[in-house]
């Protein structure tokens, strides 16, 4: 399909503030987009520029819903921009999760920071059909209490017992916020591997954040014996074009925006420099 | 050498002024010409049709891929297209950036605003003497374009060159091959995936690039060198213009994402991903080397860094270098 980086009009609907710096955008583009969980889009705002951002929701009803951390140049002009914005929008880029993947499977879900943005798209698109998947963990680190990105929703979530929850901080100084109560560790978000009790040969596993974390759990989830094609881990790169051209996201010899963003375990073994 | 066949013809008197005239028509031609700086650029030209191939220091990508191109523009809340390119015309190429058009041409397949360019643009290579740099080679890649001219004889490289040929009634013979230059005075190394991995922390990519300025120049030269980047530009009447211009593996960067991280923090690192890029091909290209052997980075490069020495060291070592 012939691409002229064009992008489709979108109205900025609402902004809802997360924790600092972290809020969720809600578009609406002019033309309804289809999107699975782990493709990108790219958000062009005419005259700053443009980036790529993740769903953190199944698309219902045209709504595109992104959360996004103030982080540059472009995403800080997002910030200040008001509902009712004008804003272009291009994609859905990328595989995505092969969603056939995690069919009767158990599922492992580890984010770390931001990493929950596009996890939580995944995981409210496992629960909106829970009963094809066996059980649901997510192990999810972040640096701090208050940094923990749609903490209480999660929560809510395991209390009502559709996932198994456990929550890592990399600092605290005490566990009295919101979430003290969950918290189960100080720490990193590997250490959250320990006593899950998984059954690894039907065990799926997806994998998102910062660039540290790939460093170490990956080969761990593959020593507890999850197979290397259901690690799935998606990659963050700088996608300028998202058609697989202009090679600034360019790892181990594939264009994550086109190839990826998802890549197994397996495929990255074989793609030196990717993690 | 033997490269690829193609339909030829035997060049009558009389046939490359009707030729060029033909070519011409509603076209800009360009040709690469030495201008009195010593310079070879590509250059308007008025009439004719060289015989003679030269390589342009900067070279053809600049028409089909220019260095600045907007994209779209954007007012009052609408995206607008781009005015259509002009037709024109390429002459006097060498082979080597034939076969750099053909990469090009598979890299921007699904690109609207190359393929548009593209399109309206005819091609038509000539013989070269090969220089002390060249390393071109035959069998590395197919040619792209529409016409070759050789000393006494023409060949149709496209549907429409054969068209063209006929209504000047030319004569059609059987195929015969390109005329490659004989013998490059260099030979070219070739590197494997397996080469780079086991070089992957080779000392040389860290002495290398230490001399490396992330001058860029090796890269804009390139006819296969491709990387680009997306930024806007405001006008006065409010109006914004997407503009799609040149980027380099070499600057600062270029691997980094919001938040700072850089996955190419370094000129090694760099280097590294540059030999990777050239010689192994990224995407649906991998496993294609794309280096044409022009030697337009190696002749350009301030500090003498030269990918095939590179190379040429994993070759003959074996071990780590």
């Amino acid at each position: 399909m012939s691409d002229n980086l064009q992008p489709v009009p979108a109205v900025l609907a609402s902004i809802r503030p997360m924790v600092e710096d972290n809020y969720v955008f809600t578009f609406v583009p002019d033309r309804p987009f289809s999107v699975i969980p782990g493709q990108f889009f790219e958000i062009s705002l005419p005259g700053v520029g443009n980036f790529p951002v993740s769903t953190c929701l199944p698309v219902v009803n045209g709504r595109i819903e992104s959360c996004i951390r103030r982080a540059g140049r472009v995403t800080d002009a997002l910030y200040r921009l008001s509902p009712g914005a004008q804003v272009g929008l291009r994609g859905a880029f990328g595989n995505g999760f092969d969603l056939k993947l995690f069919a009767g499977q158990d599922i492992l879900l580890v984010a770390g920071g931001l990493g929950m943005a596009p996890l939580r798209g995944l995981l409210m698109t496992l629960l909106a059909e829970r009963q094809r998947y066996g059980r649901i963990v997510l192990l999810y680190g972040s640096r701090e209490p208050r940094l923990l990105l749609f903490g209480e929703e999660l929560v809510e979530l395991a209390r009502q017992q559709s996932i198994t929850l456990r929550f890592s901080v990399d600092f605290a100084a005490d566990l009295q916020g919101p979430f003290g109560g969950v918290i189960c560790r100080i720490g990193l978000v590997n250490e959250l591997l320990e006593d899950l009790q998984l059954e690894p040969p039907q065990t799926v596993a997806a994998v998102c954040g910062p660039p540290a974390l790939y460093g170490c759990i990956l080969e761990q989830l593959a020593a507890t014996g999850i197979a290397e094609e259901k690690i799935l881990v998606t990659l963050e790169r700088r996608m300028r074009c998202g058609i697989g051209e202009c090679c600034h996201c360019v790892a181990g010899g594939r264009y994550v925006c086109r190839d990826g963003p998802v890549f197994s375990l397996a495929e990255l073994r074989s793609m030196p420099g990717a993690i | 050498m033997v490269g690829l066949s193609f339909p030829c013809c035997t060049i009558q008197d009389g046939l490359l002024e009707k030729l060029a005239a033909e070519i011409a028509g509603d076209r800009l031609v360009w040709a690469p010409r030495q201008s009195e700086d010593g310079v070879c650029r590509l250059q308007v030209i008025n009439s004719g049709l060289p015989d003679h191939a030269a390589v342009a220091r900067l070279p053809f990508k600049k028409l089909l891929f220019p260095h600045r191109e907007k994209v779209w523009s954007y007012h009052n809340g609408q995206y607008n297209d781009v005015d259509m390119p002009q037709r024109i015309a390429l002459v006097g190429l060498p082979l080597c950036d034939l076969q750099a058009l053909w990469y090009l041409d598979q890299v921007f397949a699904e690109d609207a605003h190359y393929q548009e360019r593209r399109s309206r643009l005819f091609v038509a290579g000539a013989l070269c003497e090969p220089g002390p740099e060249c390393r071109c080679d035959a069998a590395l890649m197919p040619v792209a374009g529409d016409l070759v001219i050789g000393h006494d004889q023409l060949w149709a490289l496209s549907e429409r060159a054969v068209e063209l040929l006929m209504t000047l009634a030319c004569q059609m013979q059987d195929e015969s091959s390109l005329p490659w230059p004989e013998g490059p005075v260099e030979i070219r190394h070739t590197i494997t995936a397996e080469d780079l991995r086991a070089h992957r922390h080779a000392g040389i990519w860290t002495a290398e690039g230490d001399r490396c300025l992330s001058c860029g120049a090796c890269s804009a030269v390139c006819p296969t060198c491709y990387c680009f980047d997306l930024s806007d530009a405001a006008e006065v009447n409010g109006s914004v213009n997407r503009q799609r211009l040149w980027d380099n593996c070499f600057f600062t960067e270029h691997g980094s994402v919001a938040g700072g991280f850089d996955f190419r923090a370094g000129r090694a690192e760099r280097l590294r991903f540059r030999m990777e890029h050239k010689r192994l091909g990224f995407g649906e290209l991998r496993g294609m080397d794309s280096c044409v052997g022009c030697g337009r980075c190696r002749n350009i490069c301030p500090v003498d860094i030269d990918l095939d020495r590179i190379a040429a060291q994993f070759v003959t070592e074996g071990t780590d270098v």
